[in-house]
């Protein structure tokens, strides 16, 4: 086992374990904390993929920015600790069927998928490439998901102005 | 430096980890010398003398009071959140401290060699705000949650004009590496970003005033990151006691005290390197002048440290000059003034450096 | 828009006129002194712990009841003929044994007021100002120049003589109650 096996180890785990208290803990204070940690180890996970662009992304994006908006939410709820998460659970057979074949469906991908996993030369920094295919292939993606970041920033902008007129 | 110990003790780990150790020496030494520093500069911009009792002039005041610190008893309140609570200062601090992982002290002192360092250092610094919040909420204590709130409101708000001034910045060097826009700015001040960077020409000169409003604009922005005064609102202590730690003692205060002094120095670090030659001497090295090529990278880390006090020096400074900042003119002071001008500032900079 | 250049420019420029004048500031000599090794002179009549002079003290508790929180405590035991406890420096004639002289520091107001009355001029204000203790006990100075076993020695010598002249006026007895019986008048 080499070194960065367990490191790639010790990430996978921070991820699952947190992951796994955050759908567990009563207090939903906690589990947007455990989110945190998550979200870190996902990150370290594309740090040791070679993706290191993207690493800093996610905790740019989730930890910067969606994870601090999901705790003002939860801060601003009236009830924090012991909160009743309860829906209904009708159609318990048929939903376990249809939960059982999709997971079989994955499981079944992730073992017939031809994995390239000969050992290729890891890119020492993405950032050129990624930005290179941004503004050639996927260029017209990039500037909907531009148009569409402005189209929520102004309406934004006009639900909180909206009083004053 | 990593590979110079990874030569020398032929085990990757190890040969980490004495690296990290580098810049968590540097945090321990400037926070203590910092301390030190803002006690003394305050005092004197005030007529006073300041802490003299301990060592020369009170040198080693900060000393003491770190052993004080250490000895206290470690008090939690009891309605707090015991395990937040003591994750908080730890993750805040482990935020300030990942910072220093990307930033060069000189050619040869830099952690991680990685392309990205600058966006690595606007993300990483997320994390402190995700700790302050932790802080202030697993407190229990209203100030506390207030301060916490304040500042998630404030980082997130000023990280916007830092970015965009960074976006500018990485336009013309066209590198995201702190190291490499540091290379750049060799040979003389006159090659520093601040004075167009080191390509000669027209455009050099048409850049020089806009890389002034730049680097007013970064330092202003990365002055209300750090939460100092006058954008201190979040621990505002004539308001909310001390903000997202008031309920915090000991070492555990301590924690963010070192939190506070490495983020100074580390966004002024940053600053430096984009605008004011990173590590490079502004005069030429002693070391080639003389031949002595080993003298070098001292001569830069000598440098870069003192760019880097010079500007915790002007942060001081405005401390002990300017009153607070209410909260909407804080708001104001970001979204009205310092984003227009950062983006006004961007597509002139993107304009001149396609010229 | 012309007004949004104007707050831009003033935010800027009074910025800098502030950063100037601390800076000035910066190098003005400090206008604070260090304490303990640099005393303030204090003003003459300054007021601070209260001495007492007990050579030229005369009992006559006037002081004391002066003194408006009670923190002054004097005992006295009249002298026996015979004894000469000598003069005070303006020419009283001393009269009483002070056996007890205790002023509570921690008590007193310094407001001064026992100074005045005192006839001999004996308890005064110094400018002493630096008398902490760890004891609270401490802060209650003794003045009386009399130990303890002299102040008993004192009031036995007084309660004898009291008794001698007791059995002395008690032995002749017919010529003596006219006088008591006046005195009790």
């Amino acid at each position: 086992m080499n070194f960065y096996d367990i490191i790639f180890y010790i990430f996978a785990a921070i991820t699952l374990l947190s992951a796994l208290f955050v759908v567990t803990t009563r207090n939903i204070v906690h589990s947007a904390f455990y989110l945190l940690f998550t979200f870190f180890g996902v990150a370290g996970i594309y740090v040791l993929l070679g993706a290191d662009f993207i690493a800093i992304s996610q905790i740019l994006i989730y930890v910067g920015g969606i994870l601090i908006l999901l705790l003002f939410g939860v801060m601003l709820t009236n009830k924090i600790t012991n909160v009743e998460i309860r829906t209904g659970t009708v159609h318990m057979l048929p939903a376990a069927i249809a939960s059982g074949i999709f997971m079989g469906a994955v499981v079944a991908v992730m073992v017939w998928t031809e994995w390239k996993s000969e050992p290729s030369v890891i890119p020492l920094t993405t950032t050129k490439d990624i930005g290179h295919l941004l503004l050639t292939d996927y260029v017209l993606i990039f500037e909907l998901l531009g148009i569409l970041l402005l189209v929520a920033l102004i309406g934004a902008a006009s639900i909180a102005r909206r009083d004053k007129e | 430096m990593y590979q110079f110990l990874y030569n020398l003790i032929g085990n990757e780990l190890i040969a980490g980890l004495l690296v990290a150790v580098v810049p968590l020496t540097i945090i321990l030494v400037f926070a203590l010398f910092g301390i030190w520093l803002e006690r003394k500069v305050s005092a004197h911009m005030q007529d006073r003398l300041g802490p003299m009792r301990t060592g020369w002039h009170g040198w080693l005041q900060t000393v003491a009071d770190l052993m004080k610190m250490l000895q206290k008893e470690d008090i939690v309140a009891t309605g707090a959140d015991k395990t937040l609570y003591n994750i908080a200062p730890i993750l805040v601090f482990t935020g300030s401290f990942a910072a220093y992982a990307v930033i060069p002290f000189s050619s040869k002192l830099l952690g991680s060699e990685v392309e990205i360092g600058l966006f690595y250092v606007l993300a990483i610094s997320s994390l402190v705000v995700a700790g302050i919040l932790m802080a202030g909420w697993s407190a229990n204590n209203k100030y506390s949650l207030l301060g916490a709130m304040r500042a998630a409101a404030q980082i997130i708000s000023y990280e916007i004009p830092t970015a965009l001034i960074v976006l500018s910045m990485v336009m013309l060097t066209g590198t995201l590496s702190l190291d490499k826009i540091s290379q750049m700015q060799t040979s003389s001040f006159w090659n520093w970003n601040i004075f167009g960077g080191a390509i000669f020409g027209l455009s050099k000169f048409l850049l020089i005033p806009f890389m002034f409003v730049g680097a007013m604009i970064i330092f202003i922005s990365t002055l209300a990151e750090v939460n100092r005064v006058p954008f201190d609102i979040p621990e505002a202590e004539s308001e909310l006691v001390a903000g997202y730690f008031t309920e915090y003692c000991g070492m555990k205060w301590g924690m963010f005290m070192l939190a506070e002094y490495g983020n100074m120095f580390a966004v002024s670090a940053i600053v430096s390197i984009l605008f004011f030659g990173g590590y490079q001497s502004p005069i030429g090295y002693l070391g080639n002048s003389i031949g002595a090529q080993w003298l070098v990278p001292f001569e830069q880390g000598f440098w870069f440290i003192a760019k880097g006090l010079t500007l915790v020096f002007v942060q001081m400074w405005l401390r002990w000059t300017l009153p607070r900042l209410r909260v909407d003119q804080l708001m104001t002071v970001c979204w009205k003034y310092l984003i227009p001008y950062a983006f006004i500032n961007l597509i002139i900079i993107g304009i001149i450096s396609i010229l | 828009m012309k007004q949004y250049f104007k707050n831009t420019w003033d935010g800027l420029f009074t910025v800098f006129i502030g950063m100037k004048v601390t800076f000035k500031h910066l190098f003005t000599p400090a206008v604070t002194i260090q304490y303990p090794d640099i005393k303030v002179k204090l003003p003459d009549r300054v007021r601070n712990r209260l001495y007492v002079n007990m050579d030229d003290c005369i009992g006559c508790d006037q002081c004391s009841r002066a003194c408006p929180v009670s923190c002054i405590e004097i005992e006295t035991v009249k002298s026996i003929p015979g004894e000469d406890l000598g003069f005070t420096s303006n020419g009283k004639k001393k009269a009483l044994w002070v056996t007890k002289f205790d002023i509570d520091i921690a008590k007193c107001c310094y407001c001064q007021l026992c100074v005045f009355p005192c006839p001999t001029e004996c308890i005064y204000m110094t400018d002493v100002y630096e008398f902490a203790e760890y004891e609270r006990s401490n802060f209650i100075y003794k003045f009386a120049t009399l130990t303890n076993e002299e102040a008993a020695q004192k009031k036995i010598n007084y309660e004898k003589l009291q008794a001698e002249k007791a059995a002395a006026a008690a032995k002749p007895k017919p010529e003596t109650p006219a006088q008591t019986e006046n005195k009790s008048e």
